[in-house]
């Protein structure tokens, strides 16, 4: 054991002083920042700096609808009205788009008789606006109008037309609490989404690095000190720890910023506001290290039948394939996470973390299946390294030609 | 090929002296349908240098991994230190493989540390000896840089010194000097030499007869899985007749070319001002020297006993694939 600890203490300190380490642990966090940003612009950003005309043969509605959109999240950065409108108007409007003056132009025609106008917005491509915050506007303002035409005080009105506010409730265990719904998806994609990165990527660095340490040699000095076995936990166990040690700096990080007067501008207030719960948090690093454990075993014991990093490359997406398939599954289950499919995939070990992770993100799983997942994993690894180290054990000292898997099956005879 | 040179000389344990670091006894090691060792017996002494010799895929580096538990022995018996193989042993056991490995991102000390601390050594220990170490062997000024700056010739003696920090009691090195210059080479093999006079035992594997001649007292000629000749270096040489002729000598080489010369020696061997002769039986050296004498001028006229290497090539024959 005290060897393995040496090993693991050497391989710990090789990776976290590296250059590749610091960069990751700022790179990985801006790269995140950059998509999740991205995805939220676009997500949230329905106006923007877009230039919109809001055109009528009914002034009043006009001017309604424009109020009614300046007054949403987002607002476009100019709302021009051209009312009352005619169809000489429209000619000229559609012209303005197509030279770019404008981006779009919404066009209402009020008819007598007709209860609701026919409405037309042109771009000339993409919508700046969808047709829910279009169709809402429209009908505010219409409604707006008829009220106050009515007799019904303006602020009356707008208090009668304000937003509501849904809580969203979960019913469990015959009570209910409260839910994140749609707000919690970023919560769990990003959580999955590290750990989709921090699996594969420390699970195969562990491939390579035996895969290195075969070509330089290294393993026969070694050898003669260290069994194998303590070799590869040593290994497991020092890879490992540089990747919480990488995982606890963005935690961190992440927890500073959520507490931080930057945050506080934007909305958020500690961690819990994230949408990410701490015992999502104590789980997500229970399923790093079950599922780091069961991906970097089965990449050590591979590693170890393979002569050169080109063939490593080329066999490690084998590895891969469970994570991609719950990677590509996220949307899946993040829809249906009580599913009968979500639920089986969550407690198929090679699968669990990511999809477990997806799970507790958007509703806690009963406890049962928690337990069931991580026995069935511990189960799942106490194989992967019996047979991982097996092969390990013989392949590290085998160079040249890569063996079949008789060969393999063999090797798992002889130690 | 002589009789001699071909019978296996068998070794028995109880022939082993009480001072043997390492007994090999009657070992066999089969991969799948190849037998890589077959029934190898050897035995080397406290103080004494052994060459383990034979042609690539003869069998050397699968004694040596048993030796060293990278590997076990099918049937037979390691015995290190006068007791059966166990692990813990290994702490007074330094080896230098062929296929030589260093952390190629570490630094030289800390990986020198490493290596002394995975064999028992405190991290304190081991770095004093380490610096003692890269002072005597005059890399003292590259402590600190990546192993994967330095030069091949660099890293072998990080090597060599890695197998040395525990202060080993027995010491395996297989090709030590292979990828060094005739400076260094020297500089280690008289390092070899002192860590002999202390009382090291050293098994020395390599495919240069020359340093095998130079440095071994004992010799085990594998070939086959087998051992094929094994005793004292005198005592192996002792077996062949002195029928090696050298001669240097300075003019025309036509001398070589007389009758007298031809129908006493088997094979001649002409490299300009040196000639090798293989002597036959019926030959008569002083005659042939009288007639040297008189056809050109001799620097050196030298009756020798076989070389090891051709004492190697005439037991292992035309059958290594080396």
């Amino acid at each position: 054991m005290h060897s393995a600890l040496l090993i693991a203490r050497r391989e710990y300190l090789e990776r976290v002083r590296s250059k590749a380490f610091r960069i990751s642990t700022v790179l990985i966090p801006l790269i995140f920042a950059g998509i999740f940003g991205v995805g939220a612009f676009s997500a949230t950003h329905l106006g923007g700096d877009a230039h919109i005309v809001v055109a009528s043969n009914d002034a009043q509605l006009a001017d309604g609808v424009r109020d009614e959109l300046a007054r949403g999240e987002n607002p476009p950065s100019q709302l021009e009205v051209v009312a009352p409108a005619t169809q000489a108007d429209i000619v000229s409007l559609v012209q303005r788009v197509d030279s770019k003056e404008i981006d779009a132009y919404l066009w209402m025609q009020v008819s007598p008789g007709e209860p609701q106008p026919s409405v037309v917005y042109a771009t000339r491509s993409s919508t700046d606006l969808n047709a829910d915050r279009i169709r809402d506007a429209v009908s505010h303002a219409l409604l707006r109008g008829r009220l106050q035409e009515r007799g019904m005080p303006a602020p009356e009105v707008s208090k009668l037309l304000k937003a509501i506010d849904i809580q969203r409730l979960q019913v469990k265990n015959g009570g209910t609490v409260s839910s994140n719904g749609q707000q919690s998806f970023w919560a769990p994609y990003g959580m999955m989404f590290l750990l989709y990165f921090s699996v594969s990527f420390y699970g195969l660095n562990v491939g390579r690095s035996v895969v290195e340490e075969k070509t330089s040699r290294i393993f026969e000095v070694l050898l003669s000190s260290v069994k194998a076995e303590s070799l590869m936990i040593g290994k497991l166990l020092g890879v490992g720890a540089a990747a919480l040690t990488q995982l606890g700096i963005w935690f961190a990080l992440v927890a500073f910023y959520a507490g931080s007067q930057m945050a506080a501008k934007a909305g958020i207030h500690g961690v819990a506001s994230l949408g990410i719960q701490p015992i999502q948090v104590v789980f997500f690093l229970i399923y790093f290290v079950l599922g780091f454990l069961f991906y970097s075993s089965l990449s050590a014991g591979l590693g170890a039948t393979m002569s050169t990093e080109q063939e490593m490359n080329q066999f490690q997406v084998l590895i891969m394939l469970p994570l991609i398939l719950a990677f590509t599954l996220f949307s899946y289950v993040l829809g249906n996470p009580s599913s009968a499919l979500s639920v089986g995939l969550s407690l198929f070990p090679p699968c669990t973390p990511l999809i477990m992770c997806l799970r507790m993100g958007v509703q806690m799983p009963p406890l049962w299946q928690l337990v069931l997942s991580v026995a069935l994993m511990i189960i799942a690894i106490y194989a992967v390294l019996w047979i991982a180290s097996r092969i390990y054990r013989i392949g590290i000292l085998m160079y040249g030609k890569r063996p079949n898997l008789p060969e393999m099956l063999r090797w798992m005879r002889y130690s | 090929m002589s009789s001699t040179a071909t019978e296996p000389v068998v070794y028995t344990p109880s022939s082993a002296s009480p001072a043997s670091i390492v007994e090999v006894d009657r070992v066999s090691k089969a991969y799948g349908k190849k037998i890589a060792v077959n029934e190898l017996s050897l035995s080397i002494e406290a103080g004494s240098m052994f060459g383990l010799l034979g042609p690539n895929g003869a069998g050397k580096t699968s004694t040596i991994r048993m030796i060293v538990g990278i590997t076990m022995p099918d049937s037979g018996q390691i015995r290190l230190f006068g007791k059966p193989f166990s692990r813990d042993q290994l702490t007074r056991v330094g080896y230098l493989p062929e296929e030589r490995g260093l952390y190629k991102k570490m630094n030289v000390l800390d990986q020198l540390i490493f290596m002394g601390e995975i064999r028992g050594l405190a991290a304190s220990v081991a770095r004093t000896r380490a610096q003692n170490w890269c002072e005597r062997l005059s890399i003292a000024d590259v402590m600190e840089k990546k192993t994967e700056e330095l030069s091949k010739g660099m890293q072998q003696k990080i090597q060599f010194i890695s197998t040395l920090l525990h202060d080993p009691d027995f010491l395996i090195m297989d090709e030590p000097f292979s990828g060094l210059d005739p400076v260094n080479a020297v500089l280690l093999q008289d390092t070899l030499l002192d860590l002999r006079k202390e009382g090291k035992a050293i098994l020395f594997s390599t495919h240069r007869m020359d340093q095998v001649e130079k440095l071994c007292d004992s010799i085990c000629l594998v070939h086959g899985g087998k051992a094929v000749l094994h005793g004292r270096m005198r005592d192996v040489k002792g077996r062949y007749p002195r029928n090696r002729m050298l001669l240097d000598f300075h003019g025309d080489a036509a001398f070589l070319a007389d009758p007298l010369v031809t129908t006493s020696a088997d094979e001649v061997r002409n490299f300009g001002n040196h000639a090798e002769l293989k002597l036959n039986a019926g030959a008569d050296p002083q005659a042939l020297l009288r007639h040297f004498m008189q056809s050109t001028q001799v620097y050196r006229y030298e009756l020798v006993e076989p070389s090891l290497e051709e004492i190697f090539i005439q037991t292992v024959g035309g059958k290594s694939d080396a």
